[in-house]
Order: structure tokens, then C-alpha cells, then sequence
């Protein structure tokens, strides 16, 4: 019976002992009516783009239907090659590898070093980045751009990798974490002869699994979703991904049909990496921020 | 002579051990200084230049800003900013509480709803930015109109109406991120004891009392530093207003971003797109000291 | 011990660069070029033989004129020029890489050293281009193959700088006329016994004839820009049927805004009035750009819209109006005659390319046909390009000048009257009209901001029934002469 659950309910305002009013039983169905509301809310974007992709463009712009009128297959195909899709599914697939490993690694590095090790004056170090936790890097997008280029590393994959390496959310994250190791570990670990970065592969990695899957799930939809940088340093070349080639939409007369088949496969994998790790997801990013 | 020796070697132990720790830490500072704080001081000095393409020509003092501030666009930019600000408190600030405490409160498909709500959060915004752009088509084949038309609506100007633009991309805005605010907010939730509530409960206090006394006290602290990290990111707000609108209807959505990406690509001036993103430094650089402050008196109690 | 040392060169490897970076601030122009002669890629081994004028050195170039990736079949017909770059000149990599120019992406594409050799462009951009060296001179080759001569004088003016270098050509001309969907003429009864379209000859007509159109068929009358810069593009033409002229180019080299003249407001009330009044507009005319306005017009939405011979495609072949239900018209009259906004588009070259990189580009619009030559593989090419038109149901109608060698045309004229698969009276009109005087050529001055700031009061004026639009203008004027004063006039002294 639908009430009946609500005698386990662990947390909230609504007790068990409550449900018993005939006014709490009201106000438990009107919440759950308004939840469902909110589910669709915030899964009928998704949904309509998927049926509104089967259209036609005459389809589209004349028909005041949210269903389309087939299901025709075949134009969905022809769209992903006419963008040729695979090319910048695998172009964002290498994006997302270097720049996961780049985030987990090197900002996993500098939370060791500044929650555990601890050298002297690194307190200036913890300031500047939790300053920059602030003033994320859209406002020096120009003049970091300007740097890509003088450095050559312009038309190629290593800018956006390494930029993943230096997030401070995430080193907060790791930090966060690190800290609640214990110390007993880490110190019979150096009495055994191991250095600070043996310790931190040996010891602490391991240990950090949880968080490590937290901030490689967060960093690949980060890296699936980064356009900016992305579109600034790969635009023509043979480099684009899935989002630099969304973004450039907004200057092409690509018809809407062919720009909303394009938006549909670009919430494909993220929607399939979610449904495998919803739970994980789901939790990280509630814990994730607690603290923070 | 003894003295002195001894000193040293045991200053040059504690020396070794730092030395490692920095060096453990020196290829992500690096990064940091190549992604974030570098281009953060180059950008201070370009704003004193006049540049060519991106290269840098002349200094020329405060120039870029008078331009900024001269600019035929800046003051219609800088009122929406703080417009964005203003209905993304209005709106994306309490939004978020409410799913979080609504969803609380359930105990069937719990799950579903978190996962539901947080869905848009992974959905790429530019994917989103495109299909709400369908949305708010004004005419009769835009989605919300057929939605509405459904229930005997008139067809609505959506953004096309000036007085709506910014409070409805705030809207998008909100869709996209209450999810992931609403999940921390239930964590707050969850953690309150249920020994409040029943002794709150022995005291009289119904359900209303009981958000009021209880849940709304634990989840503040929480939401203050929500808020500022709300402001600080709409200030930066760009590509929704970029795409959907191209900052229209008549600049009314153009915002301060918006400008500064137009002076960067659009008329080659990185010194005046500089003197831009200073300018916005400097405003989010209060508002972060504002933030600084207020989790500092949260630690202290 | 493996990961450490790992980390230690990724780290010297970071500090290098960001060494390099700091340094390199000052001398900044020498590392683009570098990173940009990388780009040429030169491929080794497997020289052919190449017949005896052509360089034998391998060259790579990028097309940034390829075909959008929807349109298969354009792109097919251009995977056949490359076969035939191949046989002609092997020593030729083409590289396809579509990029269509707008103001805010082209800067960071040349600043990252991805420019594609050649790119199409629009007649506004080449003096801002010039000035700050994004294209290359390209005077030397063009000499070389003799083409400078054969360039309509006046288009060479606008691709030219003061010191009459020339950084472009044109790929062809246009002059803006009204494209009507004939459909909705039908289906309105606006069409004389022949069948032939009834269209409007001044503005007034066109807004009674959009009333009949919107009343009868439900299909907006006309669909007006005002998302972008094309919404000022179009709107100048209006206005110049009412007898403004937006800027005035003074003789001591400095420009003059002149937004707010009486004229120019009357073409603005005259705007204002077909929304409010007349309600013929599409529902939204701040979504449309250039592109929208044909798939618009294309599907039915509207019956018609300002567009040009050269983008008969769009409204047939990516939108799929049946190609003898598109004609074009003259643009409407207004009390101060009749105008056609007359300009073109034209192909630039990345500055980054080499001399033998041009050269592949102009040798690929050989092949294409449009190049001032009429050699077999030219003409080959155009018949490509009209048989596939033909296939796609475009239609295949004259192209406007831009060149003036004379067997070039004559071969542009015997394949028209081949591959013709329109019935040209749905075209005489517009082609009479852009032929006599009034064409008039873009105005001077920053005419992108220009455009702005115009498009800016089309959208106050749509979205708003009240606006003021003698303010509106004013305030337009004041925004434009600053930013004339501040990026020309300033400058000028």
C-alpha cells in the first residue's frame, strides 16, 4: 500500500507517526505529484529532441506536432554521415582519455601534496587555489588562447588535456579526501622506505577509489561538454570534436533538423555514461560539494 | 663551529623532505600557473596595450578602459550582468531548495527523482542551449507554444520579449543546475537527526513549523556559499545569450562576456577585451572576498 | 621510480614551454609563422611527372570553399574536381575543410594558424582584412596567369588596397532581388494568366501583396531578418528605396554616420508597419539569419525574401522547394526609385599560404569553372556544377558578372542555355532591373557595425509596438559615428 512506506521513512520532515493524518496523506500524494511534474520537466528536453530529430525540414518548421510523423531511421543515418559523426566521436573520445587521466592525476598530485605533505609556505599555494576556485578561466579565455599559440601547441589535443589538470574543484575534491586517510597508514608506509611519490601510487591511489571515480566521471562529462577552448584551438583542422562542431552551428546555414540530429547525438554517450553510474553520479556530486 | 654544523644538517633534513613535497606538486602548479593564473596576469598587462591581430604594439595607459566604458554596448552589458544576478537569485536560488526538500520527503522512486533532476546537469550545455532554442520559437510551431497551445494558450513571444529574455534563459539556466544543488541539499537534509523532528513534534509543531525551525536552519550555511558561487558563475554567463539571441532583441540580453568574446574575436582588440575581463576580475574578486568572509564566520561557529 | 621520472619530464617538458611563452611575448610574429609554415604539411616522395610549368614540389591546401557537410551532392561534385586536380596537377593534396566566414570565428582561426588556403568571404571584410594582414597578397600569381586584367575594375577596387594590391577575387556577383515562393502565389491567386507570379513593384504593393498572401494561405507574406548583421544588410536596401544614405564617406578620408535622416526613418516606420499593421512577417523574425530566411521560404513558410541569384540553391535543393516554383523579382521600388544592393562574393587567401599553395587554390577554381578562363577542364567543371544542379533541382540561371573575359562569359552563356532547366521569364524581371542603373554598391565605412547597429533597431522594432523609432535611429546614428570615430576617423588624422 502507498502509505505504508512512508513508516520506513529514515529522514525529512514527515514522519512515520505523521502519515496517519488524512491532511499528511494529501500533502505525500500532492509532493509526489509535484516531483513527477519536475521529472518531466527535466527529462522532456532530452526526450523531444530524440522525436523531433525523425522530422523533415518541412516537417519541422509547418507541422505543429511534438510527434513526428515516422520514424524514419535512415535520415538520422544519413546525418551522422554527412558530419561524419564517428570521426568526431573519436576525436572526443581521445579529448575525454588524456583529459581524465590529466585530471585525476595531476590535480590528485597537488591535493597530496597540499593535504598531506604539506611542505613549508604551502599555505600561499592552498590560497591561489582556492582563489582560482573563484575566478574560473572564461574571463582569460583571450589571453590564454594568445599563450596556446605562442607556445605552438595550437591544433592539438595537449592543451585541452593538460587544462583538465589544473581544476581547483577537484583538487578541493581530492583534498577533501586525502585528508581523511589515516596517518598511521602513511607512516608505517614511509617507515617501509617509501618515498613521498611512491606513497602517493602505493598508498594513497588505491585507497582513493571512491573519489578518483567521482572525479574521472565528473572530468569525462566536463571533457564530452568543453567547447570553448576546444572550438578556439581545433577549428579546422581535422581535429574537431563532437561540441566544436555543435558550436560552429551557430554560424553555418546548417538547417534545424540537421543542428537538433546533431544535439541529439551529442547527449548519446553522456546519457549512457549516466545511466551505467547514475548511483555513483548521484552521490559523488552530493558529497563532492557538501564540504566544499 | 659545531653549532652552526649541527643546525644546518637538521635544517637540510626538514629542507629534503619539502623539496620533495614541492616537487611532487610542481607539474600541477604548473598547470595552474599556464591555465589560470598566467593568462590572469597577462591579461592585466594587455589591457595597458594597444595590440595589432594578437600581438602587442604600444602601451597606452587607461585607454582600453575609456574605450570599454564608451562602448556604445557596455552600459546595456553591464545592467543585464547585474539583471542576470537579480532573477538567478529570484529564481535559481530557491528553485533548487525546493526540489531538495520536496524530494526528501518522498519515499516511493526516491532514486528516480534524484536521478531525474540531475539528468539535465550532464546533458552538454551547447546540446541544451540548441533545444531550448527550439522551445522558445515564438511562432505556432515552437515547442512551448504547442505545449501551451494545448491547453488553449495564445502563442507567446518568449525571449522576443524584452521584458522576458534574461528571465527566461535564467530559467534555462536553473533546469540545467538545480538537480546538482537540490542532491546537496538532500545530503544536508538527510543528516539532520530525526530526534528534532520528533522532538519537535512532541512540542506541536506541524509539518510547515517543522521546515521552518529545523530544515531550513540546517541547510543555510550550505546555501550561502551556493549563492555566491551562483552569482560568480552567472556574471560569466556567454554562450546562452550568444546563441540564443545573438544578445538581442536589441541588446537586451547582451551581456558582459558577450562583449568581451566580440572585442577578443569579433573586432581583433584582445587589449580592450583585456581591460574587459579585468574589469570583471575585479567585481568577482570582491564578491569572492564577500563569499571568503561569510564561510570564514561559518568555520567560527 | 618509472611514474616519478614520468612526471619529472612532463614537468621540465611544461616549464619549457611556459619559459618559451613568457619569452616569446615580445617577439611574438616569428612563432606564429612557424607554427603556420608547419600547416603546409609538405608531403615527400612520389614525384610525377608534372607537365612543364608546374612546380613539381608537393603542396597540400585546405578548401575552406567545400561544401557544407549536408549537401552530399555538391560535395560529391567537388570530390570530382579533386580527380581531376589529381590528373592535372598531381603534385596537389586537396584537403577538404568547409568554413563559413563570420566576423567573431575567423580571427581566432588565422590567430591558431587554422586558416584554410582559400575561403569564401564577403565584399564588407576586405579592408579590415588588408589592415590587419589575416590575407594574403595574392597580386603576383594572379598577374602571372593574367588574370588581373580580366577582373570587373570596379570589384578589383574593393578587393584592393591603397597601393593597388589585390587580396582576392570574386567567386561571383549578386544583386539582391525578392525570391518568391510561386507556390503561395497560386495558391493566393496572385498570378496572371500565364501562370507567372503577380509580384509587387514598390514597397506598398509588397505589403498588400503579403496581406493577400498571409490572409489566404495562412503563410507569412515576407520574411525580414533581424537576428544577425544580414537583417541591417537587407534593411539598407530598403532604405535606400526611400532615399537614405546611411554613411557618407567624407573627402578628408573620414566617414559620417547618417542613421537618422528622415528618409532612412520612413523605410524604418515602413518596417515597423508591416508588423504591426500588416502582421506579415514569419513568427519570428529575431530567429532568422540568412540561412532561415530560405528554409522559410523554401518550405512555405513565406512567400518571400530578399536573396540573390547565386543562392538559388537554398530555397530549392537544401530546403526542398520544387525548382519551377521559384522565381526572383526586382526589389520593390520606393519613393526614391528602385535599388539593388549589388556586391559579391569573394575567395581570400590565408595569410600563412605559400605562393605554390595560391597557385593549387586558383588552379582548383580552374577546375571548378570559376576562374576567368574558359580552358576545357573550366568548362568541364561548370557543366559538373550545372549537371548537378540540374540533378538536384536547382536552378540554373545566369550568373552576374564579375569577370569580364569575354569567352569565359560566352561559355557561362552556352551552358545555361544547355543545362536550363527553368523557365527564364520567371527570372527576366530581376535580371533587367539589376542590369540598368540602380545598382548600388554597399556602403563605405565599417559597414559590418554598420549593420549592427541597424539590425539592433529592427529588433527593438519588432519586439515592441510602441517604439519610438525617430529615437531609435538617433540613438543608432550616435552608436555608429562613435564607432566610426573611434576604429577610422580617429585613426585617419
Amino acid at each position: 500500500m502507498f502509505f505504508n512506506k512512508y513508516n520506513d521513512k529514515k529522514d525529512g520532515v514527515i514522519r512515520g507517526y505523521d502519515i496517519r493524518s488524512p491532511k499528511i496523506k494529501v500533502l505525500a500524494v500532492l509532493i509526489m505529484l509535484v516531483c513527477l511534474f519536475m521529472v518531466c520537466v527535466c527529462l522532456f528536453p532530452a526526450i523531444w529532441v530524440f522525436l523531433a530529430s525523425f522530422k523533415d525540414i518541412r516537417e519541422f518548421t509547418k507541422n505543429v506536432t511534438i510527434i513526428p510523423d515516422s520514424f524514419d531511421w535512415s535520415r538520422m543515418g544519413q546525418t551522422w554521415k554527412a558530419f561524419k559523426f564517428t570521426k568526431y566521436y573519436y576525436n572526443s573520445f581521445i579529448s575525454i582519455i588524456g583529459s581524465t587521466i590529466c585530471a585525476v592525476f595531476f590535480n590528485g598530485l597537488l591535493a597530496y601534496g597540499l593535504g598531506v605533505l604539506r611542505p613549508k609556505g604551502y599555505k600561499i599555494a592552498l590560497g591561489l587555489v582556492m582563489w582560482s576556485l573563484m575566478i574560473p578561466g572564461v574571463t582569460s579565455i583571450v589571453a590564454l588562447f594568445r599563450n596556446i599559440n605562442l607556445v605552438g601547441l595550437n591544433k592539438s589535443f595537449i592543451p585541452l588535456w593538460f587544462s583538465f589538470g589544473a581544476n581547483a574543484f577537484w583538487v578541493v575534491l581530492f583534498k577533501q579526501f586525502f585528508e581523511e586517510i589515516p596517518k598511521e597508514l602513511l607512516e608505517a608506509a614511509k617507515l617501509d622506505g617509501c618515498g613521498v611519490f611512491q606513497i602517493f601510487t602505493r598508498i594513497m591511489l588505491p585507497l582513493s577509489k571512491p573519489i578518483i571515480m567521482v572525479v574521472a566521471i565528473f572530468a569525462v562529462t566536463a571533457a564530452w561538454s568543453d567547447f570553448l577552448l576546444p572550438y578556439l584551438v581545433l577549428n579546422g583542422t581535422d581535429k574537431v570534436t563532437v561540441m566544436v562542431k555543435l558550436f560552429s552551428f551557430k554560424d553555418t546555414p546548417t538547417d534545424a533538423v540537421s543542428v537538433l540530429r546533431a544535439s541529439f547525438f551529442a547527449i548519446i554517450p553522456p546519457t549512457i555514461i549516466f545511466a551505467i553510474f547514475q548511483r555513483k553520479i548521484t552521490d559523488g556530486a552530493a558529497a563532492g560539494a557538501v564540504k566544499g | 663551529m659545531k653549532k652552526g654544523k649541527r643546525r644546518t644538517e637538521g635544517q637540510s633534513g626538514f629542507r629534503k623532505k619539502d623539496l620533495m613535497a614541492w616537487l611532487v606538486m610542481t607539474p600541477s602548479l604548473l598547470l595552474f600557473a599556464f591555465f589560470v593564473w598566467e593568462p590572469l596576469i597577462e591579461n592585466i598587462r594587455l589591457s595597458f596595450f594597444s595590440t595589432k591581430m594578437y600581438q602587442v604594439v604600444d602601451f597606452i595607459g587607461l585607454n582600453n578602459y575609456k574605450a570599454v566604458i564608451n562602448d556604445v554596448d557596455f552600459m546595456a552589458a553591464f545592467k543585464n550582468t547585474f539583471a542576470y544576478t537579480f532573477w538567478s537569485l529570484l529564481i535559481g536560488f530557491f528553485v533548487p531548495m525546493i526540489i531538495g526538500v520536496l524530494i526528501s520527503e518522498t519515499v516511493h522512486l526516491k532514486g528516480f527523482f534524484r536521478m531525474a533532476v540531475y539528468f539535465p546537469n550532464i546533458m552538454p550545455s551547447l546540446a541544451t542551449i540548441w533545444i531550448w532554442s527550439y522551445f522558445f520559437l515564438p511562432g505556432p510551431t515552437g515547442v512551448l507554444n504547442i505545449l501551451f497551445g494545448k491547453l488553449g494558450m495564445e502563442p507567446f513571444e518568449w525571449l522576443n520579449n524584452p521584458a522576458w529574455t534574461i528571465p527566461l534563459i535564467v530559467i534555462t539556466l536553473t533546469w540545467k543546475s538545480a538537480g546538482a544543488t537540490a542532491l546537496i541539499y538532500m545530503a544536508n537534509i538527510s543528516s539532520i537527526s530525526p530526534d528534532l523532528y520528533e522532538a519537535a513534534t512532541i512540542d506541536g509543531a506541524g509539518i510547515i513549523q517543522r521546515v521552518r525551525h529545523i530544515t531550513a536552519p540546517s541547510i543555510i550555511g550550505i546555501a550561502k556559499t551556493m549563492l555566491i558561487l551562483q552569482i560568480i558563475s552567472v556574471f560569466q554567463i556567454l554562450y546562452e545569450p550568444m546563441i540564443f539571441k545573438n544578445g538581442g532583441p536589441n541588446n537586451a540580453s547582451i551581456s558582459l562576456m558577450m562583449l568581451m568574446y566580440r572585442y577578443g574575436y569579433r573586432d581583433y582588440n584582445v587589449g580592450k577585451a583585456a581591460a574587459l575581463s579585468v574589469m570583471v576580475c575585479i567585481i568577482l574578486v570582491i564578491l569572492s572576498g564577500i563569499y571568503m568572509k561569510a564561510t570564514a564566520k561559518k568555520e567560527e561557529n | 621510480m618509472k611514474k616519478k621520472l614520468v612526471s619529472l619530464i612532463l614537468s621540465s617538458v611544461l616549464a619549457v614551454s611556459l619559459l618559451a611563452g613568457c619569452g616569446s611575448t615580445t617577439t611574438d610574429s616569428n612563432v606564429t609563422d612557424e607554427a603556420a609554415g608547419a600547416a603546409s604539411e609538405v608531403k615527400v616522395g612520389e614525384v610525377t611527372e608534372a607537365s612543364a610549368e608546374e612546380p613539381a614540389e608537393e603542396v597540400s591546401i585546405t578548401l575552406g570553399i567545400w561544401p557544407e557537410d549536408t549537401l552530399v551532392e555538391d560535395i560529391a561534385v567537388h570530390e570530382g574536381y579533386v580527380q581531376t586536380m589529381k590528373e592535372l596537377h598531381p603534385n596537389v593534396t586537396c584537403v577538404p575543410a568547409y568554413y563559413k566566414y563570420s566576423t567573431d570565428t575567423f580571427m581566432p582561426m588565422v590567430e591558431a594558424g587554422n586558416c584554410p588556403t582559400i575561403f569564401e568571404s564577403w565584399f564588407t571584410e576586405p579592408t579590415k582584412l588588408i589592415a590587419q594582414g589575416a590575407i594574403a597578397d595574392i597580386t603576383d600569381e594572379l598577374a602571372a596567369r593574367g588574370w588581373l586584367d580580366a577582373m570587373n575594375p570596379s570589384i578589383k577596387a574593393l578587393l584592393s588596397d591603397k597601393n593597388g594590391r589585390v587580396y582576392g577575387i570574386p567567386r561571383d556577383g549578386y544583386a539582391l532581388g525578392l525570391m518568391l515562393n510561386v507556390e503561395l502565389f497560386e495558391e493566393a491567386g496572385l498570378v496572371d494568366g500565364d501562370g507567372y507570379p503577380i509580384y509587387p513593384k514598390t514597397w506598398d504593393e509588397l505589403a498588400e501583396t503579403a496581406k493577400t498572401i498571409k490572409d489566404k494561405t495562412g503563410a507569412a507574406g515576407l520574411c525580414l531578418l533581424a537576428k544577425d548583421g544580414a537583417g541591417g544588410w537587407h534593411f539598407s536596401n530598403i532604405a535606400w528605396g526611400f532615399g537614405a544614405e546611411l554613411c557618407k564617406a567624407n573627402d578628408d578620408g573620414t566617414f559620417t554616420s547618417n542613421l537618422a535622416s528622415d528618409e532612412a526613418i520612413a523605410a524604418m516606420e515602413y518596417v515597423k508597419s508591416l508588423k504591426w499593421d500588416y502582421d506579415v512577417l514569419t513568427a519570428d523574425p529575431l530567429s532568422e539569419d540568412w540561412g532561415t530566411g530560405f528554409t522559410q521560404l523554401g518550405t512555405g513558410n513565406a512567400a518571400m525574401y530578399i536573396g540573390a541569384n547565386d543562392a538559388v540553391n537554398q530555397p530549392t535543393q537544401v530546403n526542398g522547394l520544387p525548382v519551377d516554383k521559384l522565381a526572383i523579382c526586382p526589389i520593390p521600388a520606393g519613393p526614391a526609385g528602385q535599388f539593388s544592393l549589388y556586391g559579391g562574393t569573394p575567395y581570400f587567401f590565408s595569410k600563412d599560404a605559400t605562393p605554390a599553395q595560391i597557385n593549387a587554390a586558383l588552379d582548383y577554381l580552374e577546375v571548378m569553372g570559376k576562374a576567368p578562363v574558359a580552358t576545357e577542364a573550366s568548362v568541364e567543371g561548370m557543366k559538373a556544377d550545372a549537371q548537378n544542379k540540374v540533378d538536384q533541382g536547382v536552378p540554373v540561371i545566369q550568373r552576374f558578372p564579375c569577370w569580364v573575359a569575354q569567352d569565359v562569359l560566352d561559355a557561362e552563356a552556352a551552358i545555361v542555355a544547355e543545362y536550363g532547366n527553368v523557365d527564364p521569364k520567371m527570372y527576366d524581371a530581376y535580371f533587367e532591373a539589376t542590369s540598368s542603373e540602380g545598382l548600388h554598391l554597399e556602403e563605405p565605412g565599417l559597414t559590418q557595425d554598420m549593420y549592427a547597429e541597424l539590425t539592433k533597431v529592427l529588433q527593438a522594432v519588432l519586439t515592441d509596438a510602441n517604439a519610438d523609432v525617430a529615437a531609435l535611429m538617433k540613438q543608432a546614428d550616435e552608436n555608429y559615428q562613435t564607432i566610426l570615430d573611434e576604429n577610422l576617423n580617429n585613426k585617419a588624422e
